[in-house]
């Protein structure tokens, strides 16, 4: 009755499709990966053990593109296919191609995946089961005279989401009326571009929350366990950027209680392999679920780290109808984790997104630390695809310790040529509220964080000033004794390091 | 050599002193005489020791007038002999300025998805006059001033990069 799986396409990119190869190696798994114009030169690509082109460089006619993927996995005889997170992963018609093909799709059915992918529906049957849900529309909002007709039903402020969103894509706070309409429009457009379909719904913003989420697996015997929790309350415009587990607020009771809650969830819809069931806690502690991600989540790591679990490998084993081999009473959580998504986005500058080629780039390493990434020096960074380019994962015995040896890891992280989002994090590791678990997900915007990354880099300007009128002095005076040649025409032609001796300045003083 | 940091508004005076075959060299910053020690010197890279750190400094491009580098990793942008500078500024400024004025720039790469305004039309300063895509966000390019869109320089689908003018709101 198992479907031996003896080769699995990567349907993605990037680290995931790294992350992936990695599992599929240690199971003696032939991987295949595919790419795009664009990823020629990328890394997953180097590692796998196979790797087909799909097509040009947008998404849309390569890593979205449903035929020419199943073409592809058909021709390399494929066992299975690993959709990773974004892309196809939460798309049932793929899920559904897949299962018709005689394919393994790693992740639930098609059939789960278009209930947990519907929201309202999903809420519905939670509402049913008697899991808390939050305040908001019921079904779909067609145009704004409906959105603004419940809005002001549950009062402002609101979120206008994408009923087939998820991670933060296509969900956007509206204030009052008139900020609802303009972001009506924003909305349904991202939502057009991205799912096809422009079904918006309308639900009541709580202030001061927390985002607590708990990672799940249920095997095909309806085997369910749920692997603790992850907190994402760091985020920025809906978008998470550190998470931790555990939780600083989540006390052993409310882990078991809440725990149970996301399981019954899990049941509710019939969930099979990898997911997430996300979680609001509001200020005074009370938890509402959200939605449950069909997905193996960006920050599955930080559970990795902290239960000793291989989530790949277990999301592989349950595509193959193994039973999962471990009670919930197993499972103990060891130390804490961090985890740190370094974008190629500028934090000074409104998260501008950075594309181009990295220079030289050197990766952190030490005790519990973990990183995630398909950086190497002289890989490229495009624009085509989402701007997350490492994962940094930090562990240690105590949330101090996490956040000591983070904090280490962001100053030995370095990637020339590119912006990222480092210096953001730098200055959370050493903010108080970061220190003390004061978090919510408006926690950048209430504690100023991005005044405190201003601050913090005029003063590590001011400290570096006179190293910098240094090396500019030392540049000028090369210039000035190697004929003042500049440097455009000579530097990529250039690559060999000079030193001071054969660059003849041994005659002596100036 | 007189230098302006411009993440600061610090202003230097430095100069070398004296090299050494061994490396070493002895620069004068604000008056001080202090030691530095050369590791590498490239046309983009320079490795050197000061004040018993190492220091790393990849240059990003460097004209007559200032040096933008990374150092240990961070922006530093070096304005040169600044003080000439301030003064071609001040007598240059008046008549150039008013043009750029009107240039409406893109400060990201992406593609145009959308254009939410004609010429013709009036814009105050902050409305969203385009939307583009990168890295698979939707950001909107905003008015940079009041005044009327005289002209837009994209169409839907095109490529800007960044600087690039997208659109004269005069």
């Amino acid at each position: 009755m198992a479907r031996t799986i003896s080769s699995i396409m990567i349907a993605n990119r990037g680290e995931i499709a790294l992350r992936i190869i990695r599992a599929c190696n240690e199971l003696g798994i032939k991987s295949i990966a595919v790419y795009s114009d664009e990823d020629t030169r990328s890394l997953h690509v180097k590692r796998a053990n196979e790797a087909y082109y799909i097509g040009p460089s947008s998404a849309a006619e390569s890593y979205l593109n449903t035929r020419k993927i199943i073409e592809t996995a058909t021709m390399a005889g494929a066992d299975a296919i690993h959709p990773g997170y974004g892309f196809l992963s939460e798309n049932e018609d793929f899920a559904d191609t897949c299962e018709k093909t005689g394919i393994n799709f790693i992740g639930p059915s098609s059939k789960v995946m278009a209930l947990t992918g519907d929201k309202m529906k999903c809420k519905a049957l939670m509402k049913k089961a008697r899991i808390p849900v939050i305040p908001g529309s019921d079904g779909n909002i067609e145009d704004v005279e409906e959105a603004e007709k419940n809005a002001s039903e549950f009062g402002y402020p609101v979120l206008l989401k994408s009923a087939f969103g998820g991670g933060g894509r296509g969900i956007r706070l509206a204030k009052d009326s008139n900020q609802l309409r303009e972001e009506f429009e924003i909305a349904a457009a991202e939502s057009r571009a991205a799912f096809g379909k422009a079904a918006l719904y309308v639900e009541k913003y709580l202030e001061g929350t927390r985002h607590i989420e708990f990672q799940l697996i249920r095997d095909s015997s309806g085997n369910t366990r749920h692997l603790f929790e992850r907190e994402c309350s760091i985020q920025r415009r809906h978008q998470k950027l550190i998470e931790l587990s555990p939780s600083p607020v989540v006390t052993a009771n409310v882990r078991e209680r809440i725990g149970e809650i996301a399981v019954r969830a899990a049941e509710t819809v019939g969930y099979e392999n990898a997911g997430t069931a996300e979680f609001l806690r509001d200020k005074d502690g009370n938890f509402y679920f959200i939605e449950i991600n069909s997905r193996l989540q960006v920050e599955h790591p930080v559970t990795e780290v902290v239960t000793g679990l291989d989530l790949v490998k277990l999301q592989i084993s349950m595509a193959q109808d193994y039973e999962i081999p471990f009670q919930q009473r197993d499972l103990k959580m060891h130390g804490c984790a961090i985890e740190c998504r370094v974008n190629a986005e500028d934090p000074f500058y409104d998260f501008a997104p950075s594309v181009g080629e990295v220079g030289q780039c050197t990766l952190p390493y030490g005790p519990g630390i973990r990183v995630d990434s398909y950086l190497y020096p002289g890989c490229s960074i495009s624009g085509y695809y989402d701007s997350l380019i490492a994962k940094l994962i930090s562990w240690g015995q105590t949330p101090n310790e996490a956040r000591l040896r983070m904090k280490n890891a962001l100053r030995e992280f370095s990637v020339d040529g590119i912006n990222t989002t480092i210096p953001l994090y730098e200055t959370v590791m050493n903010h108080d509220g970061f220190i003390k678990g004061e978090l919510s997900t408006d926690y950048i915007d209430r504690f100023h964080i991005l005044d405190i990354m201003r601050a913090d880099y005029r003063e590590m300007c001011k400290r570096k000033a006179s190293s910098a009128t240094v090396a500019t002095l030392l540049q000028s005076e090369f210039i000035k004794r190697t004929g003042g040649g500049g440097l455009q025409s000579s530097s990529k032609k250039d690559r060999r390091p000079s030193t001071w001796k054969n660059l003849g300045w041994i005659s002596g003083g100036v | 050599m007189e230098f302006r940091l411009a993440e600061t508004q610090e202003e230097f005076e430095g100069q070398v002193i004296r090299t050494f075959p061994n490396g070493e060299i002895i620069v004068e910053i604000n008056g001080k005489e202090q030691q530095v020690r050369l590791v590498k010197l490239a046309t983009d890279e320079i490795e050197f020791l000061f004040e018993n750190s190492f220091h790393r400094a990849k240059v990003v491009r460097s004209n007559s007038s200032e040096t933008v580098m990374l150092l240990d990793g961070h922006t530093f942008t070096m304005k040169k002999h600044f003080k000439f500078e301030k003064f071609l500024y001040k007598t240059l400024s008046s008549a150039t300025s008013a043009a750029e004025n009107n240039n409406l720039t893109s400060q990201i790469p992406g593609r145009v998805v959308n254009i939410l305004v004609n010429p013709g039309n009036g814009v105050k300063a902050g409305d969203s006059v385009i939307i583009l895509e990168s890295m698979k966000m939707q950001v909107s390019i905003k008015a940079h001033k009041d005044g009327i869109v005289r002209d837009i320089k994209v169409r839907k689908g095109t490529t800007v990069a960044r600087n690039d003018v997208v659109a004269i709101i005069g």
